[in-house]
């Protein structure tokens, strides 16, 4: 009787012990990610993950698949996500995922955190006979790591300056020129500051400081990280801060969530005349201030000899793709010269390659747009993406309001992110 | 009277009948209520495996994890306990310690004060109370999200209360761009969301304390701070006991306000554990090293809830 009584027990363990590295087992499997020939498919249908923050995003990426679509008719790519704020957060949950999709997509060449998850394209793209040259090579730089490339640009999105044509109208101020300086740049903001009105609306963390930095030839980061020792990035700084807090021509910036863009909405509900923006906002402003009413302007600089800084976005395919060589195909018909040019009549964002540029000018742009483009991407100045972007840019929006606030001095500010880095 | 069970044979429950009321026989005592061994098991099952897939192994593999380098795409590699020692030397998490402490000293006397006085109130007579409790219900019910983005609104420099203030002739208050009022603002959206849920419970705690008592006591002599706090405080600690543990897990566990209202900022003056967790985990890409941060938390609970369970017998009435 003793003896059946150990014998159910241990059985007993052996039973739970079953279960509970069954169900581990279970658990293990769904945080693994899939490696079948299926993985990151629904039928023959590619699955992209992107970002998608309401009706506009829907609307683009629609129009991008709908351009792979008039490319290659045999192309089917469906997509899903979360909003900009959260999708560089989820985006390695959901690589990692038994559901993780074929294609994905990076704003800004924001690849290099994600390289372990990724399919480097270089040899897909020479098995293709994809020529490489007819892109902008200044975006293939940027969605490269270690001299591989890992994702196909398909909007390049130098940053520009916005501006509200009524408001520098109402303020008798003349719009910028190619040539406008920053001295310039401050005087039509303090022109258009008035009645509760902002001139400029200042945006959080490193896109504004890289880009002023690039206006004026300096590089704000190298393959060791953001150069926070560099005397450029602090003027940089300084310059935003005295927007707000000595020419009182900007908000000041307070706490904010990652993800929100203050700026943006200050813009488009006219609340600032000027914004420094990627062109992906220009059909966002037109759409809610009047396609007439938005002009776009160079990045102003000490000299009026400006430089660009590229920011534009790609298409990547991950390592755990059931069909890399699918993917790739609906990715070389989604930036074709003829997908883009299809999307140019519906988009504003600027095509990545060189060949489409001509139909975006004549679709979405103007003579005007072409110029600033051309200033702007012809003569970019490098601007590497570090792999500790997404932390610096917590960190500078974390800490920067102290520096509006007058707690801390700017130099005060880039210590403290530079002490957070080092953790 | 004497109660008998139906499920035991006749003669087991003719014998119990005859025993004396209060001493069952202890063979009695441990048989399962009714049915074999296995329904009990049907009945637990469920709840047992979604405690183990949605709780215990993640509880597990976290502390696993706190013992590796392990990335959100790269390998894990087993470190050791260098998470653990990197904490202690690591301004940034000591930082989000001191700002959750203070989070939890503020939030939850406040929001039990309140909850007790809004509770109190409602147990009066006054019309339509049963509507009050469902209005101060509401923030519990809506999305601590959805809340903490109108506050936001409301709160930035140009927003609706520092409108108001200048409207009746005050300055502005820099309430998302200093760090004290900022945390304050925090600490508010905290109390107001929650308050309401305290509330009800304590209201009903309120509510079972016998009329007769209460009457008793008047008769005595008893004011209203000597019937407070030797009778009300007494009867409702039970209720006051399970709320109080509830808030101060919830305080530890504080993310949402944080991370939609200031983002952590200004500076890192509202960064509480929870939301430095989740940035060292999805924007640095440590998830070893937010392993340990979670684990680190869960202790930290884990003693302040055992400290109340054990302090309870010195405070909490059941009887």
């Amino acid at each position: 009787m003793k003896a059946q009584w150990k014998f159910t027990r241990s059985r007993k363990r052996a039973g739970v012990s079953v279960v509970v590295v069954g169900v581990l087992a279970l658990g293990l499997a769904a945080c693994s990610g899939g490696g079948s020939e299926t993985s990151g498919l629904d039928g023959d249908t590619l699955k992209m993950y992107t970002w998608i923050g309401g009706k506009a995003d829907k609307k683009q990426w629609a129009d991008y698949v709908a351009g792979g679509v008039h490319a290659d008719p045999e192309m089917k790519v469906s997509f899903t996500g979360p909003p900009i704020g959260d999708y560089y957060t989820k985006l390695p949950t959901v690589m990692r995922s038994s559901s993780a999709p074929c294609l994905v997509t990076f704003q800004n060449g924001r690849v290099n955190q994600y390289v372990e998850g990724l399919e480097p394209l270089d040899d897909l793209a020479k098995e293709n006979n994809l020529d490489l040259s007819a892109y902008s090579s200044a975006m293939l730089e940027q969605l490269s790591v270690d001299g591989k490339l890992y994702s196909i640009p398909f909007n390049t999105g130098p940053t520009v300056v916005l501006y509200n044509k009524q408001m520098f109208k109402d303020a008798g101020v003349a719009e910028p020129t190619n040539d406008w300086t920053t001295d310039d740049f401050i005087a039509a903001a303090k022109a258009t500051t008035k009645d509760g009105v902002y001139g400029f609306a200042i945006p959080q963390a490193s896109n504004p400081i890289a880009t002023l930095m690039a206006a004026d030839g300096h590089p704000w980061a190298d393959e060791d990280g953001p150069l926070l020792d560099d005397p450029n990035f602090k003027d940089a700084l300084q310059l935003l801060v005295d927007l707000s807090n000595k020419y009182k021509v900007a908000k000041p910036l307070e706490a904010a969530a990652g993800g929100t863009f203050p700026d943006i909405d200050a813009f488009n509900t006219g609340q600032a005349a000027m914004e420094m923006q990627g062109l992906w906002d220009l059909q966002h402003a037109q759409e809610s201030l009047g396609k007439d009413n938005v002009g776009i302007a160079v990045i102003p600089s000490k000299n009026g000899a400006s430089k660009g800084f590229i920011g534009g976005s790609g298409f990547g395919i991950t390592k755990t793709c059931g069909d890399k060589q699918k993917a790739f195909e609906a990715i070389e018909a989604m930036t074709s010269k003829s997908g883009l040019e299809f999307v140019t009549k519906s988009q504003a964002s600027v095509p990545a390659r060189l060949d489409a540029l001509d139909a975006w000018s004549e679709n979405a742009g103007s003579p005007e747009f072409a110029t600033v483009i051309e200033q702007m991407t012809g003569d970019a100045t490098p601007s590497p993406v570090p792999a500790n972007q997404a932390e610096l840019d917590t960190l500078l929006t974390q800490y920067e309001v102290d520096a509006f606030s007058g707690k801390s001095t700017v130099d005060e500010v880039l210590q403290q992110v530079k002490a957070g880095l080092a953790q | 009277m004497t109660f008998v069970r139906l499920d035991r044979p006749e003669e087991e429950v003719a014998d119990a009948s005859v025993a004396p009321p209060g001493r069952p026989k202890g063979r009695l005592r441990r048989r399962p209520l009714g049915g074999p061994r296995w329904v009990g098991w049907a009945f637990v099952l469920p709840g047992l495996i979604g405690l183990a897939v949605f709780i215990v192994i993640p509880q597990v593999a976290s502390l696993i994890l706190g013992f590796s380098d392990s990335t959100l795409l790269g390998g894990t590699r087993f470190t050791g306990g260098e998470n653990f020692a990197r904490l202690l030397r690591d301004p940034q998490f000591i930082n989000s310690v001191i700002v959750t402490s203070i989070f939890v000293l503020v939030y939850v006397p406040a929001n039990i004060a309140i909850s007790m006085a809004m509770a109190m109130w409602l147990k009066t007579r006054i019309a339509g109370r049963n509507w009050i409790r469902v209005i101060f219900l509401i923030p519990a019910l809506s999305p601590m999200v959805a809340n903490a983005a109108v506050f936001r609104l409301l709160f930035q420099q140009d927003g609706v209360v520092n409108q108001a203030l200048a409207a009746i002739g005050l300055e502005p208050i820099p309430w998302l761009s200093d760090g004290n009022w900022a945390l304050a603002v925090v600490i508010g959206v905290s109390v107001w969301q929650s308050f309401g849920y305290n509330m009800i419970v304590l209201g009903a705690g309120l509510d079972s304390i016998s009329p007769d008592v209460i009457a008793a006591s008047r008769i005595d002599g008893a004011g209203p701070i000597r019937r407070f706090v030797s009778i009300t405080l007494p009867l409702v600690s039970p209720a006051l006991f399970f709320t109080t543990v509830l808030t101060v897990i919830g305080a530890w566990q504080t993310f949402a306000q944080a991370y939609v209202i200031t983002g952590g900022g200004p500076g890192n003056s509202t960064m509480t554990i929870m939301l430095y967790l989740y940035q060292t985990a999805f924007t640095n890409n440590q998830l070893g090293y937010a392993s340990a941060i979670a684990t680190v938390l869960f202790v930290i609970i884990a003693i302040f809830t055992l400290f109340q369970l054990w302090g309870q017998r010195k405070w909490v009435h059941y009887d």
